[in-house]
């Protein structure tokens, strides 16, 4: 027995130290990579995770998964080595590795696809990356645990400055690791670029530059992500020009300085009609009429534009359109307010009209972002005050639509009393996303891969909102308790009783753990300090005056952000909720020029609004140069864009002079963006909206409004019974022009103006006179040529 | 390019994710449309090219429709008699009898069950075969489809003839409007056509077809104006992505217009009037009836719908004389007319309610919600013919036996149309999104 099982061991020792002998050898010879850069010696985290990650092993759809894949489960995105670890050297009884015989291990025949292998190959036998794995297997697959922690990573060069399109630059990674010490790590590192059009990427670092314009290369190292900015200046011919183009403010200087170094020439000043077209759909979504175009052309001042700046944005829909796109922002989805059905709609009407009054107003941003944050239902006043007021919006909304006594409120508690389903968590994510411009759901699950959020900074963020109740609070509960029974008594419909809850601070329920130590987390702001959780104190209002903090990251960077994205088309940071490492600002001065501005003038709205309109960047023509025509995200031009579907039903009505018909849960005579409900009982006449992408706002994403074409909008356009009865409205503009004593000339002006808010060329007479002989009746030559105009790409889109 | 496990670059996925799937540019969503075309036609498994939805709004009492619990105590069992059908073994509620006389090419799953009793919430799980979540709006099977099965040139893919839930569901939720189904409108439902017999002109797709007295010639003419009113901003910027975007679209679009093919599907009066008398005069039945017609024509999926199953009160008498004797008559004459047609094979039926009803009757002789125990119908499509899946206890209060749930139905008809039902699909925000996470395909319903 003893002998026996002596010999037992001896066999088992044997190959290891045979093992130890071949390693001891090997550990000499160091490994190359790419770029003859020799590897001495091959750490686990460091590198084996590293070549994990750039291969994709460990993505979701692969071995990260929740349940793995083919029996081999690794950590999601690699944030997890102690698990990797015992995935790879002790699961499946140790078989994907064989320190004796390394080429025969699991580990790299699966990789290398030499046997079946669900991902296919990964890499091919031979390889860096498969020399560096065998290195490290032949070694034994020894690790260090926190050998890969990584304090710092570098990147140089900084920034990446071509000389023009179709030249190569390496970038090379540094990361400096707990231990102190500094190694290059490039072939580590996962590389994507941005703009795929402007600058690609081999998977080794090499950048190429393809086409003028700026992007951005993001580098990832387990976890760690950095932007390396790239820009491609235009090949000017010889002996060009480069002109003096004027500047109005800072932003023209922040642009045309970005422009010069890229050679790119800004396109020439719009014309008046250009503007005035432009302006009045992106201020307030409506289309100039033919009479206020000629008033403009007409007009001599030399500050006319500046004039009608002014006067759009005091313009009541102005204050509409931006309560829409809060709307959308901050998530007034009419499904998800509460019963019962027929006040939904009329509750969403409140939401809308209480942002409206603040920006016609032009409350302070901070302070209209206080009134939502840290909205509570009762504010300051007794239970019973608060019920009379409760009952008297309720009655101005229940009889028709008067929403003056609700929007007279100081905070808007219906942001609260919409999310009563969901939890603490989602509550976080919505805010995140409103105010900070972050998108954190990631992070509910696991390190957010592109951005810095961790599982243990979401939850801690959402514990900010542990204590807020939407219900009955105990001040509240004798007054409240005694209504709801005098109202339930009413009806037998327990589903449609408007029962009174209240958003209220209460006590702290189950805040979230830290998800691996299972230790309490203290409340804490995304990326900033810990909040205290004080009874009878709102954590809220610590979160909010964290936001306005002048230095806060995110905030006012994220609300001008906004304001240049509406009103070009293209965010600085695009899109504009996404502020992520990987997603960096195309233009970071003037980011940071205009957030500066809007802080020192005291979250002034408008004031932002009105440097951005009035500069000239946002004047220029939407006609390309032969420098600029590649651009899309330097504002060398005007960009040609789609309008959001509130500005399309208006734009449509204002060209053939109608009112649109909603139904009963919109006040008659409503412009689209003064609608508050994102949901319709006629679903026929909400059509429109839904197939050009107005969102039901169920999500925190600024993407569920969809702003790209599509086939049914076309369609919709060219067919739809709602646009050609239109043409037949009798009090419509096609029939008044057909009725009025007009030459031909006077009526093709006309629709011109009304619809692509320009005169006619003689290229567009001949057709529409040739159109009429076609036809033989201007009745018919005249439908033909309004459902021609509606139909032109010059119509739909914003330029 | 690293291409991982499903084929998806993780390229692509940061692409995605910054640029959002709707914030691709025109011409690389016509391109990725494009690949997925390819990707669909070297998949030779198929068996499935379309489905049918024949939804029963409401909830259905299955309990006395395909499942009926004879020896349940009384307040249970109700008030319906089995009979047997033609696939042995099977019995059914005695006011299906032409349904029993195709239950040979039927699939019954007896054991389906799920937690949401409540209307809107119940019909997107059934409809997306995800129980919804705050988080993420799923899109309907259809849009799915519509996603990763192109349909024929110049007809919609994903068609539906009543919007469910007043259009709070069957949409494209994440993947965007343009997955959206194509509504049939100006249908039978007005008095004159329920009258008339209904012809082309009583149904046409929302946008597909001109309406009436709006030809073709009038469209080409007015197009050429069209053509050249537009050529001034042409020259604005002809990179613009959406300028060359629009005019792909608008390619489309005169290419669906000009086509027949929808047109031709509403074309009831082609059909033999016995067949039409088969499906039955009711606006259910032509739907149906049309909705052969669209799949025929090349649509992927249509939605069919008949309302009034929530019969909390009387349950009993509205459905011996209202709801069972229609859908008896149009379920089995539109199975019938696939069989016939040979379309049966690559077609799949799918006929499903948001819930089943309560055991147990209440004091008004009706039922009320129930979602732990629920029957659906399938036929076609490769599904196992002449089967009943999973058994129901005693009472019809839970499955007995080989539990199942709409994920799992959902991953069945998925694998049946070659589709793998654990792909990834990103969202907008580029988070990527297995189709059915839940769901196991069922082995047993196929063959």
């Amino acid at each position: 027995m003893r002998t026996a099982s002596m010999l037992r061991i001896i066999f088992i020792l044997i190959p290891a130290i045979a093992a130890f002998v071949v390693t001891g050898n090997r550990a000499s010879a160091a490994v190359e990579l790419p770029g003859g850069k020799q590897l001495e010696r091959v750490d686990f985290e460091r590198h084996i995770m590293g070549i994990l990650g750039r291969a994709g092993c460990n993505s979701g759809s692969c071995h990260g998964s929740f349940q793995g894949k083919g029996g081999l489960r690794l950590s999601l995105f690699g944030f997890d080595p102690d698990k990797d670890y015992i995935a790879i050297t002790r699961d499946s009884q140790g078989r994907r590795i064989n320190p004796v015989d390394a080429d025969n291990s699991l580990f790299l025949l699966k990789g290398t696809g030499q046997v079946e292998h669900g991902g296919s190959v990964r890499f091919g036998k031979g390889t860096w990356q498969y020399n560096v794995i065998r290195d490290w297997i032949a070694q034994g697959a020894p690790w260090s645990r926190g050998a890969g922690e990584v304090v710092k990573v570098a990147i140089s060069p900084v920034e990446l400055a071509f000389n023009k399109a179709d030249e190569a630059r390496q970038i090379t990674v540094k990361a400096t690791f707990a231990d102190g010490s500094e190694h290059d790590i490039t072939s580590f590192c996962d590389f994507r670029t941005n703009d795929d059009a402007v600058a690609e990427v081999s998977n080794l670092g090499m950048v190429k530059s393809l086409r003028p314009g700026g992007t951005a290369i993001v580098v990832s190292y387990r976890g760690n992500v950095l932007p390396v900015r790239v820009l491609i200046p235009m090949t000017l011919p010889a002996g060009f020009q480069y002109p003096k183009v004027p500047e109005v403010n800072y932003v023209d200087r922040e642009i045309f300085s970005r422009l010069k170094m890229l050679n790119m020439v800004p396109s020439d000043l719009s014309s008046d009609v250009e503007f005035l077209r432009r302006v009045t759909i992106d201020t307030i979504g409506q289309l100039p009429t033919p009479e206020e175009i000629r008033a403009f052309l007409n007009d001599k001042s030399l500050d006319k534009r500046a004039k009608k700046i002014d006067q759009l944005l005091e313009h009541p829909l102005h204050a509409s359109m931006w309560a829409t796109k809060f709307s959308d922002i901050t998530g007034n989805d009419t499904q998800a307010l509460e019963n019962p059905v027929v006040l939904k709609a009329k509750r969403s009407q409140q939401w809308h009209d209480w942002l409206r009054i603040r920006f016609q107003n032009n409350m302070p941003y901070d302070q209209l972002v206080k009134g939502i944050l840290t909205a509570t239902s009762r504010q300051n006043d007794t239970p019973e005050a608060w019920l009379e007021k409760l009952k008297k919006a309720d009655a101005g909304i229940a009889a028709g639509y008067d929403t003056t006594e609700y929007a007279k409120r100081d905070s808007l508690d219906l942001y609260w009393r919409r999310q009563i389903q969901q939890p603490i968590e989602v509550w976080g994510e919505r805010t995140a996303a409103a105010f900070l411009g972050v998108r954190v759901e990631c992070a509910q699950c696991h390190k957010h891969p592109f951005d810095r959020w961790t599982q243990a900074e979401y939850r801690a963020y959402a514990n900010v909102f542990a204590s807020l109740a939407v219900g009955v609070s105990p001040e509240a509960r004798k007054v409240i308790d005694a209504e709801n029974t005098v109202r339930k008594g009413d009806t037998k419909n327990k589903q449609q009783i408007n029962l009174i809850k209240e958003v209220y601070v209460g006590n702290v329920v189950k805040p979230f753990q830290h998800p691996d130590t299972g230790a309490s987390l203290p409340a804490k702001a995304l990326g900033g300090p810990e909040i205290n959780m004080v009874k009878g104190q709102d954590p809220r209002v610590e979160l909010f005056n964290w936001m306005r903090q002048p230095d806060n990251p995110f905030f006012a960077r994220v609300l001008v952000n906004r304001l240049w994205g509406h009103y070009t088309g293209v965010g600085i940071v695009h899109p504009v909720d996404d502020f992520s490492l990987a997603n960096p600002p195309s233009n970071e001065k003037l980011l940071a020029a205009l957030a500066k501005d809007f802080v020192d003038h005291k979250f002034d709205f408008r004031h932002i609004e009105r440097v951005i309109l009035n500069s000239r960047t946002y004047q220029l023509s939407a006609k390309v140069n032969e420098t600029n025509r590649f651009d899309k995200n330097n504002y060398a031009h005007s960009y040609i864009r789609p309008m959001m579907a509130e500005a399309v039903v208006d734009v449509l009505n204002t060209a053939f002079n109608t009112v649109e018909k909603y139904g009963p849960e919109v006040k008659p005579g409503s412009k689209a963006v003064e609608v508050g409900t994102s949901l319709f009982q006629n679903q026929q006449q909400a059509y429109v909206f839904r197939i050009f992408g107005r969102p039901q706002r169920s999500t925190a994403c600024d993407c569920e409004r969809a702003m790209e074409p599509a086939l049914p909008q076309k369609l919709f356009l060219m067919t739809d019974p709602q646009i050609l009865n239109k043409f037949n409205d009798p009090s419509g503009r096609v029939q008044t022009v057909l009725k009025a004593n007009k030459s031909d000339n006077e009526v093709l002006d006309e629709l011109f103006l009304a619809t692509v808010s320009r005169f006619p060329n003689d290229r567009d007479r001949k057709a529409f006179a040739e159109q009429i002989q076609r036809a033989g009746s201007r009745r018919e030559a005249v439908f033909d040529a309004m459902w021609a105009l509606i139909n032109t790409r010059e119509f739909i889109l914003n330029h | 390019m690293a291409r991982d496990c499903e084929g998806f670059s993780r390229r692509d996925f940061i692409k995605v994710g910054s640029a959002g799937l709707l914030g691709m540019t025109l011409p690389q969503l016509l391109q990725y449309e494009a690949q997925a075309q390819n990707n669909a036609q070297n998949r030779t498994t198929r068996r499935a090219q379309s489905v049918i939805m024949v939804w029963l709004a409401g909830g259905p009492a299955t309990i006395d429709m395909w499942d009926l619990r004879p020896n349940a105590p009384e307040g249970i069992r109700g008030e319906f008699r089995e009979i047997p059908t033609s696939a042995p073994g099977i019995n059914i509620c005695e006011h299906l009898p032409q349904m029993a006389r195709v239950m040979d090419r039927t699939t019954v799953v007896r054991s389906l069950a799920h937690t949401i009793p409540s209307h809107g919430p119940a019909t997107v799980f059934m409809t997306t075969g995800n129980r919804p979540t705050p988080a993420i709006q799923y899109p309907a099977m259809g849009s799915l489809v519509t996603r990763l099965m192109p349909a024929a040139a110049g007809v919609p893919p994903y068609v539906t003839f009543t919007e469910l839930r007043n259009g709070s569901a069957g949409q494209a939720g994440y993947l965007g409007t343009a997955y959206n189904p194509f509504i049939v409108e100006g249908n039978p439902n007005t008095p004159q056509a329920r009258n008339a017999p209904p012809t082309a002109a009583a149904l046409r797709v929302r946008g597909i077809t001109l309406p009436t007295n709006f030809t073709l010639d009038q469209l080409e003419n007015r197009d050429r104006l069209l053509r050249t009113f537009d050529e001034t901003f042409q020259d604005v910027d002809r990179n613009a992505d959406l300028v060359g975007g629009l005019d792909a679209f608008h390619q489309q679009a005169l290419e669906i217009l000009r086509s027949d093919k929808t047109r031709n599907a509403f074309a009831l009066d082609r059909e033999p009037e016995s067949l039409r008398q088969r499906y039955g005069t009711t606006p259910f039945g032509q739907g149906a009836l049309a909705a052969r017609r669209l799949i025929e024509a090349g649509v992927r999926f249509t939605t069919v719908s008949l309302g009034g199953w929530d019969t909390h009160g009387q349950t009993f008498n509205a459905h011996r004389t209202r709801l069972l004797p229609q859908l008896d008559q149009v379920l089995s004459a539109l199975i019938q007319d696939l069989s016939d047609r040979g379309m049966l094979e690559n077609t799949i039926v799918y006929c499903a309610g948001e819930f089943g009803r309560t055991p147990r009757i209440n004091g008004n002789a009706g039922r009320d919600h129930w979602a732990r125990s629920m029957a659906v119908v399938l036929a076609g499509g490769g599904f196992r013919r002449g089967y009943a899946h999973g058994t129901t206890d005693t009472s019809g209060m839970a499955p007995a036996t080989e539990p199942c749930t709409p994920d799992d139905v959902c991953s069945t008809i998925f694998n049946q149309l070659g589709l793998d039902p654990h792909q990834e699909l990103n969202t907008p925000t580029g988070r990527p999104i297995t189709l059915f996470r839940e769901g196991r395909v069922i082995p047993r319903l196929i063959g």
